[in-house]
C-alpha cells in the first residue's frame, strides 16, 4: 500500500476498493455465475453432450469457420488501411481516418439492414449478383460481410499507434542501403507492429464470435449453412431450451474470454502499461 | 483551469440527481399505472405474430372507444407480437400478459401447464377460439412455377420459406397440414402410411432455405424476392396483399383448418387488477362487430353471422380438415415435434446427414 | 525509389518520427485498394439506407418519427442510455482508482472481470439476466415478494444496459492514471488540500480526456444495444420497446419508411458522437 496521505483516512481508500469490488461483483460475477452453475448444473458430460447435439454444433463450427475468414481478410485490409494512412498523406485521408471508428457508432441491427437494403435479391445489386450466382444476403458471405463491417476498426485502431510510434531510421537505413520497399516492409517494419496486428485480429475474433444484432438479420437460421451459434442460443431461449442455450452460452464466453486474456497477456508481454485491449 | 472544472462538475451532479430521480419516477409511474384501479386501465396483451394489423389498427381502437362508452374509463394497450410458441413462453417466464392471443391451442394449454392460466378457458360455444385461417402456400405473382399443391413443393431445386416450429406456431401448422395431408392421400405418398408420410415431409423440407422466428418475419422475407414459394397462413397472404404487396397463392386440395385460441391469463390478470377489463376484451372478440374486423384483415370468422357475410372472400377447400384428425396437439405435439418426432427426425436426417 | 530517397534526405532533420508523404507510383494502388475497401464496406451501405430512408420523402419520415410509438422508443432509449452511462461512469471512475491505485491479490482476476462484458455475446448478457430474474431464476421469489418486476420490464432492461458497456470507462481511463502515477495528488495532500478537492481539481482534470471518450463510447454503445434488450425485454410497444427494437418491429409491420428513418436518427445521434469522440481522442493521445 503506497504511503499513506495526511489527508485520506485509510478507511477511504479500503472504502474505495469495496465498493469496487462489491459493484464488480454484483454486475459480473453475479450474472457470470448464474450462467456457469446453469450450464454446469449436470456437470461437464451433460455440457458436451449439448454441444455435441448436431446442430449445436453445426453452429458452433460456423461461427467459427467465418470469424476466422473474417479475422484474415481484417487483418490483411486492416493493417494496409493502416499502414497508409500512417505513412500517405492524401485526399480523403483524414476523412477516412474520422470514418473507421464508424462502425463503433452504428447499431449492429442497423448494419443488418443496411445490408439487406444494399445486397438484398430485389435490389440492383443484389439481382445483379444473384444473375451471377453470388447469393450474399441469407448465405455465409453475408455474415462475413456484416462481421467485416462490425470488426472493421479493431486491427486498424491497434495498428495506427504503433506505427505511428515507430522509429523510422531503421527502415530508411535499409532504403541507403539499397533495400526495396517492399523488402523493408517485410523485414523490418512488419515484425515491429507485429504484436499489434495479433492483437488487432484477436480482438476482431473475438468480437465476431458473439455477433447477433447484424447476423439475425442478414442470415438465414438453416443449420449448417446459415445458422451462428448466437442466433442457435436465441432460438434455444425462445423456445425455453435452457439447457441448451446455457451449455452453448458457456462455451462461446470461454472461447471469447480465453482469447481476451490472451491479448491481455501478449500486451503485457510486450511492456505496455495499459492492462487491457 | 480550477473554476471551469469545478462548474462543469458541478452541472455534472446536477444533471445526475435530475436524471436520476426521472428514472427513479417513470420506474415508479411505470409499476403505478399498472394496479391503478381509478380512471385508466391498461392490458397487456401477448400475441402471435400475424394479426397484428387487424389489433393495432382496428380491434384495440374500437375496443377503447367500446370501453370508453360502457364504463367512461379509459383503457391503454401494452402489446407483443411476436411467433406464438416463442410467446407462449415468454408469458411463463415472467411477461405478464393479461390476454394471451395465439396460434394454437398446445402453446395456450403449455401455459395452462404453469398455472398461470386457472379456469377452463375453452368453456365457450366457440371452445375458446376466435379466429380461424387455413395453410396455403403463397407464389410469385401469375405463379410463373405452377405451384398448385403440396406435391409441387418437392420439386428439385424449388426455394422454399416456411417458419422455424421451436418458436412459430404458423410453422407447426404448415408441418401439420403437410404430414396430414400426405397421410390422407392428396400427396403422392401413399395413404395412411405414417412412414411415407414422413419420408414426403422430408422432400419437402429439403427445399426450405431459410426458417424464420415468426409466420410473420418468413412472409416478409418471401415479399424482399427471398425464394420461389412460402408455406403460410391464408390470411397473412391477404394482410399482405391489402399492404399493396402482390403475390398469388395456391390453395392445396386437402389442407388443415388453422384455429387461433384466446385466453385470460388468470394470475397476471388479478395480480395487475384488470379482470374486468380483461374478461371485457375477450368476449369483445367474440361480437359480431369484432369477427368482422377479423374478417376485413383475413382472418376467417369463427361467429356465425360474421363467417356468412364474409363467406364470399375467403376460397372453399376441398378437403379441410382440424388437428382432431391427427390426434389433437397434445399428440402432434410428441408425435411430429418430439424428440423422436416425424418433424424433428427429419429435419436431424437433413442437416446432420454429410 | 529515387523519389523515395530525396524526400527522405530532406525530412530526416526535421521528423524523426513517422513521416507522412504524398504517395508514389506503387503506394498509389495501395491507397486505391484501401479507399475502394472503405468505400464498399462502410460507405455503400451507410449510402443505401440514407437512400432508403429519403425516398419515401421528409415528410413521411418526420410522420413515422413522431408517431407514440417511435417517440416511446427514443424516450426509453436516451433513457436507459443516459442512466447506464452515469451509473457507468461512477463506478468505472472508482475501478479505475483502485486499480490503478492500490494493490491487492486478485487484482489480476479483477483486471480480467472488467474486460468480461466484451467477451459476451448480447444474447449471453440477456440469458444471464433471465437466469437471475426470469422464471425459477435465483432472485424470482425476492423480488415478487416485492412486487418488482424486473425481467420484460425497465429495470431488466436498465441492468442488461449496464452490463454491456461497463468497461469503456475504465479502459480508457486506466491507462491515464497509470501514466501519471500519485505524484500531483500527493503534492496537493501536502499543501494541505482535502481528498476531494484534490481529486476534483487534479485527478479529474488530468483524466478529463480520455474520461470523456470512455463516457462517449458507453453512450454510445447503450444507444445501439439490440441483443440483450430483446432477450430481456421482449420488446413490448410502449413498455419495452427501445428503439432499435422499435426498427426491428417496424420492419415485420412492413413499415420500411419508419425503420429506415428510426435507423437513421440512430446513425445520426452516433456519428455525432462520433465526431466529438474523434476530437477527444485526438487530445487524449496528445495528453
Amino acid at each position: 500500500m503506497p504511503a499513506s496521505s495526511p489527508a485520506i483516512r485509510p478507511w477511504g481508500r479500503w472504502g474505495l476498493r469495496v465498493v469496487g469490488i462489491v459493484w464488480l461483483g454484483l454486475i459480473i460475477v453475479l450474472p457470470l455465475s448464474a450462467l456457469l452453475e446453469h450450464g454446469l448444473h449436470d456437470g461437464v458430460s451433460a455440457l458436451f453432450r449439448e454441444i455435441a447435439n448436431p446442430i449445436a454444433f453445426a453452429a458452433l463450427k460456423l461461427t467459427l469457420l467465418t470469424a476466422v475468414v473474417m479475422a484474415v481478410i481484417n487483418t490483411v485490409m486492416g493493417t494496409l488501411t493502416a499502414y497508409v494512412l500512417v505513412r500517405y498523406r492524401f485526399f480523403g485521408s483524414k476523412l477516412l481516418n474520422s470514418l473507421i471508428d464508424l462502425p463503433f457508432a452504428i447499431p449492429t441491427l442497423v448494419t443488418g439492414i443496411m445490408l439487406v437494403v444494399l445486397y438484398g435479391p430485389q435490389r440492383t445489386l443484389g439481382a445483379w449478383l444473384a444473375a451471377r450466382g453470388i447469393q450474399v444476403i441469407f448465405a455465409q458471405p453475408g455474415i462475413v460481410l456484416a462481421l467485416l463491417f462490425v470488426t472493421y476498426p479493431f486491427v486498424i485502431r491497434t495498428v495506427q499507434p504503433v506505427l505511428m510510434e515507430i522509429d523510422q531510421s531503421q527502415e530508411e537505413a535499409a532504403w541507403t542501403l539499397g533495400a526495396s520497399p517492399w523488402r523493408t516492409f517485410f523485414e523490418i517494419t512488419l515484425p515491429a507492429i507485429t504484436p499489434a496486428i495479433l492483437t488487432g485480429a484477436l480482438l476482431s475474433f473475438a468480437r465476431a464470435l458473439g455477433e447477433f444484432g447484424s447476423i439475425v438479420i442478414v442470415a438465414g437460421n438453416i443449420p449448417r449453412s446459415t445458422l451462428t451459434a448466437p442466433v442457435y442460443i436465441f432460438g434455444q431461449i425462445e423456445s425455453q431450451n435452457q439447457r441448451g442455450a446455457g451449455a452453448i452460452s458457456v462455451v462461446l464466453l470461454a472461447l471469447s474470454f480465453a482469447l481476451m486474456l490472451f491479448v491481455d497477456w501478449v500486451q503485457e508481454r510486450r511492456g505496455k502499461n495499459h492492462v487491457s485491449g | 483551469m480550477c473554476t471551469e472544472v469545478m462548474r462543469r462538475n458541478t452541472r455534472i451532479a446536477v444533471t445526475k440527481c435530475l436524471l436520476l430521480s426521472s428514472l427513479l419516477s417513470s420506474m415508479v409511474s411505470c409499476g403505478g399505472s399498472i394496479s391503478d384501479h381509478g380512471r385508466k386501465v391498461t392490458l397487456i396483451l401477448g400475441a402471435y405474430t400475424t394479426p397484428r394489423e387487424a389489433y393495432t389498427k382496428a380491434i384495440i381502437p374500437e375496443f377503447k372507444r367500446y370501453w370508453q362508452q360502457k364504463t367512461g374509463r379509459e383503457v391503454e394497450f401494452q402489446e407483443s407480437y411476436q411467433g406464438s410458441g416463442a410467446q407462449s413462453r415468454a408469458i411463463i417466464s415472467g411477461f405478464e400478459a393479461d390476454i394471451a392471443a395465439l396460434s394454437l391451442e398446445g402453446d395456450v394449454d403449455r401455459i395452462v401447464k404453469s398455472g398461470l392460466i386457472q379456469h377452463d378457458w375453452r368453456a365457450n360455444e366457440y371452445h375458446g377460439i376466435v379466429t380461424t385461417s387455413i395453410v396455403v402456400i403463397a407464389v410469385r405473382p401469375g405463379n410463373p412455377l405452377g405451384i398448385r399443391d403440396w406435391s409441387d413443393l418437392t420439386r428439385q431445386g424449388l426455394r422454399l420459406l416456411t417458419p422455424d416450429p421451436k418458436t412459430s406456431g404458423g410453422a407447426q401448422w404448415n408441418i401439420a397440414a403437410i404430414y396430414g395431408a400426405a397421410l390422407r392421400g392428396y400427396t403422392d405418398a401413399g395413404k395412411d402410411d405414417p412412414t411415407a408420410a414422413k419420408e414426403f415431409l422430408k422432400r419437402v423440407l429439403v427445399n426450405v432455405s431459410i426458417m424464420d422466428k415468426g409466420a410473420r418475419e418468413s412472409i416478409i422475407n418471401f415479399e424482399k424476392g427471398v425464394g420461389d414459394a412460402a408455406i403460410t397462413y391464408e390470411n397473412e397472404v391477404l394482410v399482405g396483399r391489402q399492404a399493396g404487396q402482390k403475390y398469388d397463392y395456391a390453395v392445396p386440395h386437402s389442407t388443415i383448418l388453422i384455429e387461433n385460441p384466446v385466453a385470460l391469463v388468470d394470475k397476471y390478470v388479478d395480480k395487475h387488477g384488470v379482470r374486468e377489463a380483461a374478461e371485457a376484451f375477450v368476449q369483445f372478440l367474440l361480437t359480431k362487430e369484432a369477427q368482422e374486423v377479423f374478417a376485413r384483415y383475413g382472418l376467417r370468422p369463427v361467429e356465425e353471422e360474421a363467417a356468412r357475410g364474409a363467406g364470399a372472400q375467403f376460397p372453399p377447400v376441398k378437403d379441410l380438415w382440424k388437428i382432431d384428425f391427427l390426434g389433437g396437439w397434445s399428440q402432434v405435439t410428441v408425435n411430429l415435434f418430439g424428440p423422436a418426432g416425424a418433424y424433428s427426425r427429419s429435419f436431424e436426417e437433413l442437416h446432420t446427414a454429410q | 525509389m529515387s523519389q523515395v530517397e530525396t524526400g527522405d534526405k530532406t525530412q530526416i532533420a526535421t521528423a524523426p518520427r513517422s513521416r507522412v508523404v504524398r504517395p508514389t507510383g506503387a503506394a498509389w494502388i495501395l491507397v486505391i485498394i484501401v479507399v475502394l475497401y472503405a468505400a464498399v464496406l462502410l460507405g455503400g451501405p451507410l449510402l443505401a439506407i440514407i437512400w432508403g430512408a429519403a425516398s419515401s420523402g421528409l415528410k413521411a419520415m418526420v410522420r413515422e418519427l413522431t408517431s407514440a410509438e417511435a417517440i416511446n422508443a427514443l424516450k426509453l432509449t436516451i433513457i436507459l442510455s443516459l442512466s447506464a452511462t452515469i451509473i457507468n461512469t461512477v463506478f468505472g471512475l472508482i475501478l479505475a482508482l483502485v486499480l490503478a491505485r492500490d494493490d491487492f491479490k486478485g487484482k489480476r482476476i479483477v483486471n480480467g472481470l472488467i474486460d468480461l462484458p466484451f467477451a459476451v455475446s448480447p444474447v449471453i448478457a440477456g440469458f444471464m439476466l433471465m437466469l437471475l430474474f426470469g422464471r425459477q431464476g435465483w432472485f424470482t421469489a425476492t423480488i415478487d415478494a416485492l412486487n418488482v418486476r424486473v425481467v420484460f420490464a425497465l429495470p431488466g432492461m436498465l441492468l442488461a444496459t449496464i452490463f454491456i458497456s461497463s468497461p469503456f470507462v475504465v479502459r480508457e481511463v486506466l491507462p491515464v492514471l497509470r501514466h501519471l502515477g500519485e505524484d500531483q495528488e500527493k503534492v496537493a495532500y501536502t499543501m494541505g488540500a482535502g481528498y476531494w478537492r484534490t481529486f476534483r481539481q487534479i485527478t479529474l482534470s488530468n483524466i478529463r480526456w480520455g474520461l470523456l471518450y470512455g463516457i462517449l463510447l458507453t453512450f454510445s454503445r447503450a444507444l445501439g444495444e439490440f441483443g440483450a434488450v430483446l432477450v430481456v425485454g421482449g420488446g413490448v410497444t410502449r413498455l419495452t420497446e427501445t428503439s432499435t427494437l422499435f426498427i426491428y418491429r417496424a420492419l415485420d409491420d412492413r413499415n420500411e419508411v419508419g425503420a429506415y428513418a428510426m435507423a437513421l436518427i440512430l446513425a445520426i445521434i452516433s456519428f455525432s458522437l462520433l465526431l466529438v469522440m474523434e476530437y477527444a481522442r485526438k487530445h487524449s493521445r496528445k495528453d
